[in-house]
């Protein structure tokens, strides 16, 4: 697989302080890639560099065969959709979508706004002022200023958690849809691991300015590579064992019998089930039930089970 | 009982405010020969009378130049100044916005005799160079002021943006900026001009032969001349003073920016 978007050595700093060091990465042309981790672990960094508008201390970065390391984000041909889309609020959507292509002289002007409004479902909304649209539309719109420059790579920072649950789902499918109709490389900053699951081909999960595990959504789901992003992926209990760790999702222990006793901390109505928190001899437990199981009470004693064959096993 | 202590404030503080301007155009409107209150009888002779003396002609160019250019210097330095403070962390841009201020801060009397003393005798420069110099420097302030104002409620990542879809920094400015803090620039503008023809201790000692400006003008011939000439211009000044600002507040919604 030869990479499109390519990451070499890519150190990067705000002045003195280092945010991503030597950071190795590819992404194959039509890729759909997440950039997974906790606020401050370099992901929105490494997409800032990726668009230029932060320079690396060090490194490359190369698109399509050549190295725009030096290039400014004007010359780069990526387009980046903000987090809070960063439309310009003296244009109508209209004016917005055609900014970039007014730029470029491009002959068909008219014909290739309304296809890009098209493609977002907006084509009513060409007169409108930003300002007179939903949150969800006005990001449709900076996805279509985007997409109308046919850029090489298509940036999206957090590009659904300033939507309601409802309006994600949507937008999810919309980003899932542009992409197989455009072919477009995406890559995509979030902190929400159920988000990056959902959309993503290929995740790639930060820490501290490092890349910790790079796979697919199931690869980093089910057998997490560090114990960061076992915790990161919802194995909520980690305990030490040897060399390394166990680690299990609430729903891989068992409640209600077992060797180990322990006490109700915690408990939480959660829809389908219940969270509780056991307070054992082993430490805390994360542990669920189903919502129809008798209700456990903060303070209640219960037996529980670590299954060691429902449990992920990490090296230190 | 509240209430009537609430109407009769609001009437002491209306009639302290537009009282005097109103004893203005009485005056302005008398046909008598001195400046007086009341006037005696009424007649437009004196407001004729103001477009007839020539000295008055000359200093309302010499003010208007002031103020139009004066302003549009400041704005063409406030501008990318307000621009560079509150986008790049400048070391020292405490100390810059200190030193732009100053002219504020600064007593105007010291300031004109500053500039006589040390700008216009020494090195000899024009009344008219040195009175376009210091009005420039009054109306900096407010220039800076008023822009930084209306630039810190614009988005970087608008500017981010135009420089994505192709734009370079100078033409993100030009294109997505400017547009944006237009309302400020023209508040800054009628600000200026504002305080820069109505600027008496600095221009009092930047005055030479047949360069004064209108406020400077108008005490000397005061100091000869007690008619209600001066009432009349007065008044007219004070007509246009409150036009541009209702055009202003008509037009941009003047009063978001100040």
């Amino acid at each position: 697989m030869s990479d499109y978007l390519s990451l070499e050595k890519l150190t990067l700093a705000y002045g003195q302080t280092v945010a991503v060091e030597t950071l190795d990465l590819g992404i194959a042309k039509g890729e759909l890639v997440a950039l997974l981790g906790p606020s401050g672990c370099g992901k929105t960094t490494t997409m800032r560099a990726i668009a230029g508008l932060l320079s690396p201390r060090s490194g490359r970065i190369v698109i399509d065969g050549s190295d725009v390391t030096r290039l400014p984000p004007s010359r780069r041909e990526v387009g980046l959709v903000f987090q809070s889309y960063a439309l310009f609020p003296h244009l109508t959507v209209y004016e917005n979508v055609a900014f970039g292509l007014r730029l470029k002289r491009v002959a068909n002007l008219d014909a290739r706004v309304k296809a890009g409004l098209a493609t977002v479902g907006l084509e009513d909304f060409a007169d409108r002022a930003p300002a007179a649209l939903s949150g969800g539309q006005q990001q449709r719109v900076a996805l279509a200023r985007s997409l109308v420059m046919e850029p090489k790579v298509l940036l999206l920072d957090e590009p659904l958690s300033n939507l309601d649950a409802r309006l994600r789902l949507e937008m999810r499918m919309e980003l899932q849809r542009v992409q197989r109709e455009t072919g477009v490389t995406m890559v995509f900053v979030t902190h929400d691991q159920a988000e990056a699951m959902a959309l993503a081909d290929r995740i790639v999960v930060m820490r501290a300015g490092a890349i910790e595990q790079i796979g697919s959504p199931e690869a980093i789901y089910t057998a997490p590579a560090t114990r960061f992003v076992a915790d990161f992926v919802g194995f909520e209990t980690i305990l030490p064992d040897g060399d390394g760790w166990l680690a299990w999702r609430p729903g891989a222990v068992a409640l209600g019998a077992g060797l180990h006793r322990g006490r109700v901390l915690a408990a939480a109505f959660a829809g389908e089930r219940r969270d509780y928190v056991i307070e054992s001899t082993l430490g805390q437990i994360k542990a669920d039930l189903p919502a129809g199981a008798d209700p456990l009470a903060p303070g209640d004693e219960i037996a529980f089970d670590l299954p060691r064959d429902a449990a992920v096993r990490l090296a230190r | 009982m509240s209430r009537l202590a609430t109407w009769i404030t609001l009437g002491l503080v209306l009639t302290f405010l537009i009282g005097p301007f109103l004893i203005i155009i009485a005056a302005a409107l008398s046909a008598g020969n001195s400046l007086a209150f009341p006037p005696q009888g009424f007649s437009f002779k004196w407001v004729v009378r103001v477009f007839e003396i020539e000295s008055f002609r000359q200093s309302f160019a010499v003010s208007m130049f002031l103020a139009v250019g004066g302003t549009l210097a400041a704005l063409a330095l406030g501008v990318p100044a307000a621009y560079g403070l509150v986008r790049y962390r400048v070391p020292g841009a405490e100390t810059v916005r200190l030193i732009v201020s100053a002219p504020i801060i600064v007593p105007g009397i010291i300031v004109g005799l500053a500039l006589l003393q040390y700008l216009v005798i020494p090195t000899g420069v024009g009344i008219l160079t040195a009175l376009f110099l210091a009005h420039t420097a009054l109306v900096l302030p407010y220039a800076v002021r008023v822009v930084t104002a209306s630039l810190d409620n614009l988005r970087v990542d608008i500017e981010e943006a135009a420089l994505l879809l192709g734009c370079s920094r100078a033409g993100a400015f030009r294109r997505v900026v400017l547009p944006n803090i237009r309302g400020g620039v023209l508040a800054a503008f009628i600000l200026g001009f504002v305080t820069s023809f109505n600027q008496v201790p600095v221009s009092l000692f930047l005055s030479g032969p047949g360069v004064r400006t209108l406020p400077i003008d108008m005490i000397a011939y005061m100091e000869i001349n007690y008619d209600p000439s001066v009432a009349a211009l007065s008044a007219l000044l004070a007509f246009l003073s409150v036009g541009i600002v209702f055009a202003a507040e008509r037009f941009l919604g003047f009063s978001r920016y100040v």
